[in-house]
C-alpha cells in the first residue's frame, strides 16, 4: 500500500495541491460570512483573501491577533497569528470576544486542525495513546473544542491523507459537533447523517486511491471531482499570496 | 513610587517555587522570554502556566525540568517551527502535566479570577473526552430551570464549568510603561488585559521605562494602569527571540539554535548568550555593578 505523505506537487505545472486545496476552501466560502481561523492556518487564511477578492468581498476575516479584515498578507511569514494581521486591519475583534461571537451563534465559519479523525465525525487533537500517559503529546485542540460544537459550521483542513489521520475510532475525542467538510490532499469529506461521507475527489486522484490511504469504508452518494484552479483562481491566488505561505505545511 | 528593579530582583521578589504563572503574548509573539530565562537561572521550580497558546516559553521551562503543570489550548510552534519537543517529551514521560483546555475555557477560567468566583459557566464545550478525563470541567443542571420539577419530560439545560484558574503572577512584556507601571502594548494585545487583571501579581518588562508623567499617551491609551502593577523592569529585546510588535520580528536564527539544542550544556550556553542583555538595568538605571559597564 502506498502511504500518501502529502506531496505538495501535483502532476501538472499549472497548479500545486497546496493551490488546489485552497481553491477548493475558498469556494466552500460565502459573502457576508464571519469566518475564524486560528495558529498554524495559512492555508485557510489564504482561502479566505482569495474568496475576498472573487466571490465573496464582504466576508469578515476573524483571528488571534484581533485584526478585522486584514487588508493584506504581504507581511505574514511563519505565523497566522501574528501582529501583521491587526496592522492591515479595519478594527480590532480580539481572541475572547471571537469566542464569545462564536458562543452566541454568529460566527458562520471557523477553520480548524486537528491530527486523528474517524467516521464518526470525531476529532482528534489531543494525545496518541492514554490522555494521562500519552504515547504522543499533540499540541492541542487550540479553539476546536469550543468552536466545531457552537460554530455553524467547521471547516477542517490537513495536508496528510492516510490511514493514521482517517480512523475507524480516534484516540481521544477532542471534540465533535458542526463539523462541516474535511478538505484533504485527496478528496472532500462532508459530514452528514452522523457519518463522514465522500463529497468529492481531487482530479489528481481516484477513489481507489482515497480508499486505500482512508482507514475506514467510504461510503458517498455519487463520485464528483473537484474542479481543477481556474486561470482567474492562480492569478488572484499569487497576488495575495505571492510569498507562498499556504505550501508552508506540506 | 517607582517601582523599577532589575530583572533578578524581580524573579528573586516575586516568583517562588510551584507558583501559578501567567505570561504576555501568543505563541510566538511577545512572550516575556528574558523573565522565562531568569527563572532558569534561578531554578525556580514546580511552575505552573496557564496561557491560551504557549510556545517557547512552556518549552524553555519543560527542557529545564522546571514545569510541574501547563493548562492551555495550545502548545506548540507554528507550522515553519515544528511541534515543542520539549514539553512534548516532558508529558509523554510523566514528569508534566498537560490540562488540555479549549483557548476559550482558560480564558473563562482567568475571567473567574477576575471576578472572584469559584468557576465560570462556559457555552461551547459540550461533548467529548476533555470533559471525562479533566477534574477542572463539570456539567451541571441548569439550576434556574424552572420547568424540570414542573414537566419531568422536558429535558434539563446542562452547563460546563471550568474551575477558576487565578495566577499568582502575570507577567507582560510591553512596549513602554513609566516608573510607576502604567503599560502600553502597540499591536496585538492577545489576552494580557484579563491576565493583568486575573493574577494576584502583575510584572511588566518593557522595552522603554520612562519617568512619571513622561508616557505623553493620555490615559485612555495606558492599557494597564499602574496600580495594578508590582514591578518594572527595563528589558529592551525582553521578548526576543519572540516578536515584538514594531521593534522586532521573531529572531530565526536565535529560535533556530534553541530548537536544534542536544544537550543541557547546549541549553544552559543558549540562556547564557542572554544574560548581560537580560540583566543590562538595575533600578533606576544600566547595570554598572561589576556584571557590566557601558
Amino acid at each position: 500500500m502506498v502511504m500518501y505523505e502529502g506531496n505538495v506537487h501535483s502532476t501538472n505545472k499549472e497548479w500545486q495541491i497546496s493551490d488546489l486545496m485552497t481553491c477548493v476552501i475558498a469556494r466552500l466560502l460565502k459573502d457576508r460570512e464571519t469566518v475564524f481561523h486560528g495558529v498554524s492556518s495559512h492555508l485557510p487564511m489564504v482561502a479566505m483573501q482569495l474568496a475576498k477578492q472573487l466571490h465573496a468581498p464582504n466576508l469578515v476575516h476573524l483571528n488571534i491577533p484581533g485584526g478585522v479584515n486584514p487588508t493584506s498578507l504581504r507581511e505574514t511569514t511563519y505565523s497566522s497569528a501574528g501582529p501583521d494581521l491587526l496592522r492591515s486591519a479595519e478594527s480590532s475583534f480580539s481572541l475572547a470576544e471571537v469566542f464569545d461571537l462564536s458562543m452566541r451563534g454568529k460566527l458562520d465559519v471557523a477553520f480548524l486542525g486537528g491530527i486523528q479523525f474517524d467516521v464518526k465525525g470525531n476529532v482528534n487533537a489531543s494525545t496518541i495513546g492514554p490522555y494521562k500517559k500519552p504515547k504522543v503529546r499533540l499540541p492541542g485542540g487550540a479553539g476546536s473544542a469550543v468552536l466545531i460544537p457552537t460554530a455553524k459550521k467547521a471547516i477542517i483542513w490537513r495536508t496528510k491523507h492516510d490511514r493514521r489521520t482517517f480512523v475507524e475510532d480516534v484516540d481521544f475525542v477532542t471534540t465533535r459537533g458542526n463539523l462541516w467538510k474535511i478538505v484533504t490532499p485527496l478528496c472532500v469529506f462532508g459530514y452528514r447523517d452522523g457519518r463522514l461521507m465522500l463529497d468529492a475527489i481531487h482530479p489528481n486522484t481516484t477513489v481507489e486511491e482515497v480508499q486505500e490511504n482512508t482507514g475506514f469504508k467510504l461510503q458517498y452518494d455519487h463520485i464528483e471531482y473537484t474542479k481543477a484552479p481556474t486561470r482567474e483562481e492562480m492569478g488572484v491566488l499569487r497576488r495575495v499570496d505571492p510569498k507562498n505561505v499556504r505550501s508552508l505545511e506540506f | 513610587m517607582s517601582k523599577r528593579m532589575g530583572l533578578e530582583e524581580a524573579v528573586q521578589s516575586f516568583v517562588k517555587d510551584g507558583d501559578v504563572l501567567t505570561f504576555s503574548g501568543n505563541a510566538l509573539h511577545r512572550a516575556p522570554m528574558a523573565f522565562v530565562r531568569e527563572l532558569v537561572r534561578q531554578n525556580k521550580q514546580q511552575l505552573q502556566v496557564a496561557k491560551t497558546a504557549a510556545a517557547l516559553d512552556v518549552d524553555l521551562l519543560c527542557a529545564f525540568g522546571l514545569m510541574d503543570t501547563v493548562h492551555a489550548g495550545f502548545v506548540s510552534y507554528e507550522t515553519k517551527y515544528g511541534l515543542a519537543s520539549y514539553y512534548r517529551k516532558a508529558v509523554e514521560a510523566g514528569q508534566v502535566k498537560a490540562n488540555e483546555h479549549a483557548c476559550y475555557t482558560v480564558i473563562c477560567a482567568l475571567r473567574g479570577a477576575v471576578m472572584n468566583v469559584p468557576f465560570m459557566p462556559v457555552h461551547g464545550l459540550k461533548y467529548g473526552d476533555l470533559l471525562v478525563e479533566n477534574d477542572y470541567f463539570m456539567v451541571v443542571e441548569n439550576p434556574f430551570e424552572e420547568s424540570a420539577e414542573e414537566n419531568p419530560g422536558d429535558e434539563v439545560e446542562r452547563v460546563t464549568l471550568v474551575k477558576t484558574i487565578r495566577p499568582d503572577l502575570a507577567v507582560i512584556h510591553a512596549h513602554m510603561c513609566d516608573e510607576e507601571g502604567n503599560a502600553i502594548i502597540h499591536g496585538a494585545q492577545y489576552e494580557d488585559i484579563l491576565i493583568s487583571r486575573a493574577a494576584k501579581r502583575v510584572v511588566i518588562t518593557a522595552e522603554t521605562v520612562v519617568k512619571k508623567g513622561k508616557l505623553n499617551s493620555g490615559a485612555e491609551k495606558v492599557d494597564i494602569p499602574g496600580f495594578l502593577v508590582d514591578a518594572v523592569v527595563h528589558v529592551p529585546n525582553g521578548a526576543k527571540p519572540c516578536s515584538c510588535e514594531g521593534k522586532y520580528d521573531v529572531q530565526d536564527m536565535e529560535l533556530r539554535t534553541f530548537l536544534e539544542t542536544k544537550s543541557m550544556e547546549d541549553l544552559r550556553s543558549w540562556v547564557k548568550t542572554y544574560e548581560k542583555a537580560d540583566r543590562s538595568f538595575i533600578g533606576k538605571g544600566r547595570n554598572s555593578g561589576g556584571v557590566r559597564s557601558w
